[in-house]
């Protein structure tokens, strides 16, 4: 019996390290003991631990990923005791907590069991996962969860680390709850807001710098600071609305204005920052958890369901259902149209929500006319069915936000048209990249990789 | 998770000359059951659904106990054969009316039959097809030509370089190509013969087809909003509200002088543009 299992368990330590000591050998035996047959335990157990495993810093991480490797140091660690309930079998009832960073980013974290080190340490966790906890990325390590301490590397020192690291705006997510950076305001307005039945001032806006868009609020002040000014913020948290990233400006941040001499260092300027933004492709946008304020452009390659004329609830204005509102009963629906579409460029898909306006430009009718349609057949998805005669295959370019979720990218457009591009330029181009083989017959790929160079 | 497949941008040619890639090449965490039947090209490209636009030139009712149609739909470096049958029911649809030729889009995912060994059929299955103008067209080569030649130049460095297996997937990695064409690049090389060959028909065919394309769409625009608006005043008059059968128009329309092409013509940029649609097979009925 050993001789049969000892190469596979010589395998599963040679891909997950001591399996005697994490408890993965007491796994593999148990298997066994069920009687499966060794070669489908070693797999099992392989896929379980993921023998292949991704070795993942703090900026790569996002929300629900499982089975990955990281390597940082704690900045900080505390415990919470956890009282049992009562008739439920003891389970853990200790909750590590605290913060771990590398040179990246650093991110909160949650463990089930005592690590093996304290604040200043560096630790290797494998097969760790994410989850969200109050709208943003949390380090998870589980029963599962294989912990040492590492005693050289690279990860940057302990006084190198806490201190708050200065982030271009593309680089911040969910992940980060203080950040420093410099950018421009873009767009600023005032509100009064109640907070706790007290009236209170807030400055909400757009930042930008030379990567990306970020909204951001202010809670305090921000005297000699208006559209156009760049600022160096130190200190600001991050909070998640509706999946994006946004700035917070509160009363423990400091804003400062750039001077000019330092400004003319910048990698962007006022003028640079507010043209409007690149188109980019899909694939960039779904390589991001969120994206705000950015162009995209591609086929609508299919017309979802849910898309033509709908009716909201008066009150919250949810989509109401046979007259039944989810959260009011029955109501007196409004009348609204929208269209949901998949665009796709050939490098990505992602869904696009087009709200009513949008919808009438692009669709080519007005709520109205949609609504004769609608009376004026028999079929009740008329305006459907005409949608997606008109828009399928159409191509489309779309300007707003992008948030990614459990079914993909989604895209909510704020503005929408047919681009100009000019085909003709782009065949010349192409035609020059493709002649390049006809001028140098002998280079590169027509003799095998064999230059002549 | 389940994420949408995303539509490639293939020519007829590159996708013809697919194969199909086994489960046991994929990275381990993919080839589950659930994963998606995926095809492999000779330049690497991994796929299954596909987005393609190109000119309807033939179509038939192949079905014999359940409604199964076959198109073909031509690009400039060849023709991709599609198939919509009982499960395609939108597509289905679309077909039973479809009029050939026509410039139409389609999304599909890639199918693969092998008979016998050595003979392979490649099909699409449609999902979503629809009739669309030239421009879309255009635009759709020029496209499918810019992620091809992007791929192909991959391709040749990756030659090039003289890699093989996960040393190539490395060099691929590192020069910023995606994962999934690091892949593709690595898995097919192990497999073709003659890798360049193929790469230098496609890039002829591309080269050709890109020369053969009509920018000048615009100039007959206005001779064709003419006859539009005759056809619709015609159809209006012989009651379009209510619906006329389609083959008697088209011969209240020959008898005054409009050609049968230009009616059918017509009649479909109404259809595609909403103005006029089919409540039953060959009657056609105005909007409003």
């Amino acid at each position: 019996m050993d001789e049969k299992i000892a190469p596979h368990l010589e395998e599963l330590t040679r891909a997950l390290g001591d399996i005697d000591k994490t408890g993965i050998r007491a796994e593999f035996d148990k298997l066994l003991a069920f009687h499966v047959p060794p070669e489908v335990a070693k797999e099992t157990i392989l896929r379980k631990f993921g023998g292949k495993r991704k070795v993942l810093k703090v900026k790569d991480l996002s929300a629900s990923l499982k089975n990955f490797e990281i390597i940082g140091r704690i900045l900080d660690i505390g415990e919470k005791a956890l009282r049992p309930q009562e008739g439920v079998q003891a389970g853990p009832s200790k909750l590590y907590t605290g913060v771990l960073a590398d040179e990246t980013g650093s991110v909160m974290f949650s463990s089930w069991k005592e690590l093996p080190g304290s604040v200043g340490d560096v630790i290797n966790i494998k097969n760790a996962y994410t989850r969200l906890w109050q709208n943003r990325i949390r380090l998870s390590i589980g029963e599962q969860s294989l912990v040492s301490k590492v005693s050289d590397s690279s990860i940057p020192q302990l006084s190198e680390l806490s201190k708050t690291s200065a982030k271009k705006l593309i680089d911040i997510g969910a992940a980060d709850f203080s950040v420093n950076t410099v950018a421009c305001i873009l767009r600023l307005s005032h509100r009064e807001v109640p907070v706790r039945g007290k009236q209170s001032k807030v400055i909400s806006g757009v930042l930008a710098d030379e990567t990306a868009r970020l909204p951001f609020t202010a809670w305090v002040e921000l005297p000699g600071i208006d559209i156009g000014s760049i600022i160096r913020i130190e200190g600001a948290q991050i909070r998640m609305f509706r999946g994006m990233p946004s700035i917070n400006l509160i009363s423990s941040t400091k804003v400062s204005s750039v001077g000019v001499e330092e400004a003319e260092k910048l990698a962007f300027t006022f003028e640079s920052a507010a043209k409007d933004p690149a188109l980019l492709k899909i694939e960039e946008i779904a390589s991001k958890d969120s994206m705000f304020d950015v162009v995209a452009a591609g086929n609508v390659v299919s017309v979802r369901p849910g898309s033509g004329i709908i009716s909201r609830c008066p009150e919250c204005s949810r989509v109401v259902l046979k007259a039944n509102c989810r959260v009011h009963g029955k109501v007196e629906g409004v009348r609204d149209m929208r269209i949901k579409a998949v665009l796709d460029d050939g490098t990505g898909a992602m869904s696009v929500m087009f709200p009513r306006e949008l919808a009438e430009v692009i669709y080519g009718k007005t709520l109205e006319e949609a609504e004769q349609l609608m009376f004026s057949d028999i079929s009740k998805d008329a305006v459907y069915e005409d949608l997606r005669r008109i828009l399928t295959g159409r191509y489309l370019a779309v300007r707003g936000n992008s948030s990614n979720g459990e079914y993909g990218v989604s895209f909510v457009a704020e503005s929408a048209w047919v681009p100009e591009d000019d085909l003709a330029v782009r065949v010349v181009e192409l035609l020059r990249r493709l002649g390049l083989d006809e001028e140098y017959p002998g280079s590169g790929v027509s003799r095998g990789g064999i230059s002549l160079a | 998770m389940l994420k949408r497949e995303i539509a490639k941008r293939v020519f007829a040619k590159e996708f013809e000359a697919c194969r199909e890639l086994e489960k046991s090449e994929r990275p381990a965490s993919e080839a589950d059951s659930k994963s998606p039947n995926l095809l492999i090209s000779p330049l690497g490209l991994i796929l299954n659904r596909v987005f393609a636009v190109g000119v309807l030139t033939e179509l038939d009712s192949i079905g014999t106990q359940n409604e199964m149609w076959k198109a073909r739909i031509v690009d400039p470096t060849g023709a991709f054969t599609v198939y919509a049958g009982q499960f395609q029911p939108d597509a289905s649809i679309f077909f039973s009316t479809a009029q050939v030729p026509a410039f139409i889009a389609l999304t599909g995912k890639a199918r693969i039959y092998e008979p016998e060994p050595g003979s392979v059929f490649i099909s699409i299955r449609a999902e979503e097809v629809n009739v669309v103008d030239e421009e879309i067209r255009n635009r759709w080569v020029v496209d499918t030509a810019e992620q091809t030649v992007d791929r192909l130049e991959v391709f040749s460095d990756a030659l090039a370089s003289g890699y093989r297996g996960e040393t190539l997937r490395e060099y691929l990695l590192e020069r910023g190509v995606s994962e999934e064409l690091a892949e593709g690049i690595s898995i097919i090389l192990e497999r073709e013969r003659a890798p360049q060959e193929f790469a230098k028909q496609l890039r002829a065919s591309i080269r050709e087809g890109l020369k053969a394309l009509n920018f000048e769409a615009e100039d007959t625009a206005e001779a064709k909003a003419d006859q539009k608006e005759f056809v619709l005043e015609l159809l209006r008059e012989m009651g379009g509200g209510k619906g006329v059968d389609y083959a008697s128009f088209v011969n209240a329309a020959v008898s005054r002088g409009v050609p049968e092409e230009v009616v059918e013509e017509v009649v479909r940029s109404l259809l595609a543009g909403g103005q006029c649609y089919e409540p039953k097979i060959g009657i056609i009925r105005l909007v409003g």
